[in-house]
């Protein structure tokens, strides 16, 4: 049975501003809640059994308005760092430098903790194509060699043609030809994508930020429809995880008085496939566990 | 130079050494690729209310919200305006014997200066070019060749032909009319290598700027475009129709892949619909496939193949088939269809030997159709 932590907290001020001290109680928490209370370190140790190098995937395409947070993605970084001595480096990363600067990261490729893009020197993509089905796509050598596991920590949006943006569409991030899957609502290539070795065998974690959520017109920013929702998804499972997301822009979509994505005929059927491909459950066999801090 | 020492001294030359080719950011050296791409706003689209375009170039018709790119990954919305983000950056220039797009009926034995940016409108599964076509223009190398400087490059070379080609012209569209203006203006011809994914209004005014366009036509099924090209049959037989009945000249090239697009029954389909509705003049190339990019798995045309679909072809009463990528195939070379007169000698690419008199068949008068002074 799949987990899904849906913690909530006054984490995004209304001037934007952001409470660390509550993200990173409600983060230990969600993190904890996933394992029953379990001590944070072990939480961890369950989490990355094995030492090695953590990448933390962001979403950083839409500027610094509607990408993951830096604080979110900094406090996650810290809790992990200073709690399991086996990852010996946890990279912040995206595709690109610029995007991560205009998002407000500060580049850093020294320390336990690292932030860059593939696009810097001396990191790039593979020269030889991961084949899904259908695509082949070069993947960034961060997911494929520099890393150990894989977290994808996404930012909760409505997109026109895949419904919804969160983790499993975050890896589109990790490929050289995005603009590829796009056809028929990415579906099935956002599930498709999930299954390669890079990806699947590395991923260990989703959290989906959804502090500020973009309901309508994603997956660009637009404040008419984006709803301060203060919450953190976190899900050892990745399709549970994106599930939670698309009901909370549905709810939010209901509340506005705008059609659900299925009546727009734009559900994120993408979601059932990961499910039939075993990548983790859609509606049955989820347990949602709410948390607040 | 003569056309043929020329070739002899620089076989295929890249014209701005070793960045010119084709070299994806692979390895741990060869990045940091500066992304000077450039800002100059799209032609065909349409602005949507909240940032949002609409592209109408192609059939695709991509609807993107701000800063999102297209299918073809080279055009991008930036707060409600639609901006081409490869005008003049080319990532490969050549210089190219007009048979290697191929044209046969179009200055025979001509060079052309050849040039492509990053991206494409479709995803074949077969593509060559793959490591050019499939990627974002900050993927790949690229450097600053505005449309002068192409003109001025194809003079200092040469060169009076200006060739779009390699990836899919219809997506640089902006450079290409430009170029091909500027290049008229100069005396310089331009022709064009493309899948044909283009919507009829841009057709119309690329139609006007340039002498001859190839298209490619990789099946006569949709099936075939839905699993291995990632695009729609319907348009492009479209596209060639306008082409047809337009005064520019048109050849047409169908990649023979054995056991996807290959049966009688589709050879057959195809060449009656050339005759129908292009008529039975324009040249037709079937091509030979070599294991490429997604689709190793299949071995190369057998030759028997191609000789088949040549011979259907021929049946139906398409005039001038020929077969191509198997150099030293007597079907490269052209025959007058009335009295079989050997007109045209090829070998590979080179030309040995041109047999027209005024643009007929020196033997029994024929017109032969084609663009030959
Ligand atoms: S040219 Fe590119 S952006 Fe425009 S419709 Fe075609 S694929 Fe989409």
């Amino acid at each position: 049975m799949a987990k899904v932590i849906v913690a909530h907290g006054e984490i995004l001020s209304k001037n934007g501003d952001i409470n660390i001290a509550r993200l990173k109680n409600i983060v230990i928490k969600s993190l904890r809640s996933l394992f029953d209370n379990l001590a944070l370190k072990e939480v961890l140790l369950q989490i990355f059994p094995r030492p090695g190098k953590v990448g933390v995937k962001i979403n950083t395409i839409a500027g610094k308005k509607l990408s993951t947070r830096p604080e979110v993605a900094l406090t996650l970084s810290q809790i992990l760092a200073e709690n399991h001595p086996g990852l010996s480096r946890i990279i912040i990363w995206d595709r690109t430098n610029r995007e991560l600067k205009k998002a407000g990261y500060r580049l850093q490729q020294r320390g336990k903790i690292q932030v860059f893009g593939t696009d810097t020197k001396g990191v790039g993509y593979e020269s030889k194509l991961t084949m899904t089905t259908n695509i082949g796509s070069l993947f960034s050598h961060i997911q494929s060699k520099f890393i150990h596991h894989s977290l994808s920590l996404a930012i909760l949006k409505d997109h026109g043609l895949a419904g919804v943006t969160a983790g499993l569409k975050n890896y589109f991030g990790a490929i050289h030809n995005p603009n590829k899957y796009h056809d028929q609502n990415c579906d099935p290539f956002v599930a498709e994508l999930c299954t390669t070795p890079p990806i699947k065998a590395k991923h260990r974690l989703t959290i989906i930020d959804a502090l500020l959520v973009q309901f309508h017109r994603g997956p660009s920013y637009h404040p008419r429809w984006a709803s301060r929702e203060n919450k953190l998804i976190f899900s050892l499972d990745p399709v549970a995880a994106d599930h939670v997301g698309w009901q909370i822009i549905d709810q939010l979509r209901r509340r506005a008085g705008l059609p659900s994505l299925a009546e727009e005929n734009r559900p994120p059927r993408y979601l059932h496939t990961a499910e039939a491909l075993g990548l983790g459950h859609t509606s049955t066999n989820m347990e949602i566990l709410e948390v607040e801090g | 130079m003569k056309r043929r020492e020329f070739l002899k001294a620089t076989p295929c030359l890249a014209l701005f050494g070793p960045r010119a080719l084709p070299e994806i950011c692979r390895d741990l050296d060869a990045l940091e690729i500066p992304p000077q791409l450039s800002k100059v706003e799209a032609r065909y689209y349409q602005k949507l209310p909240d940032k949002e375009i609409e592209c109408q170039l192609c059939p695709r018709q991509c609807r993107l919200g701000n800063k999102e790119r297209g299918y073809c990954g080279v055009r991008e919305n930036s707060e409600g305006t639609y901006y081409t983000l490869v005008y003049g950056k080319a990532c490969s220039v050549h210089v190219d014997p007009i048979e290697k797009k191929p044209f046969f009926h179009f200055y025979p034995g001509q060079i052309t200066l050849s040039l492509a940016t990053a991206g494409c409108n479709v995803n074949c599964k077969f593509c060559q070019n793959w490591e050019i076509s499939q990627v974002r223009p900050e993927q790949v190398h690229h450097f600053d060749f505005p449309p002068r400087m192409v003109v001025d490059t194809a003079k200092k070379y040469d060169c009076p032909i200006i060739a779009y080609t390699y990836t899919e012209p219809v997506v640089f569209y902006e450079y290409m009319v430009d170029t091909a203006k500027l290049g008229r203006r100069a005396g310089l011809k331009s022709v064009v290598v493309t899948g044909g994914h283009i919507n009829p209004e841009p057709l119309e005014e690329l139609i006007s700027v340039v002498e001859a366009i190839k298209v490619d036509l990789k099946s006569f099924t949709q099936d075939f475009y839905d699993q291995y090209v990632r695009g729609k049959l319907q348009p492009v037989l479209e596209a060639i129709k306008k082409i047809a009945a337009s005064p520019i000249w048109l050849e047409i090239v169908y990649l023979v892949i054995p056991t996807l697009n290959d049966s009688v029954k589709e050879i057959k389909n195809l060449s009656r619909w050339i005759k129908a509705e292009v008529g039975p003049d324009v040249p037709l190339h079937f091509s030979r496939f070599h294991p490429m990019y997604l689709l190793r798995n299949l071995p190369p045309t057998p030759i028997s193949t191609l000789e088949r679909a040549h011979q259907i072809a021929r049946e139906e009463g398409l005039n001038y088939v020929y077969i191509g990528n198997v150099p030293g195939h007597q079907a490269e070379s052209t025959y007058c269809p009335r009295c079989g007169t050997l007109l045209i000698k090829r070998w590979g690419f080179e030309v040995s030997k041109i047999n027209l008199k005024d643009g007929k068949c020196p033997q029994c008068q024929t017109p032969i159709p084609g663009i030959w002074d």
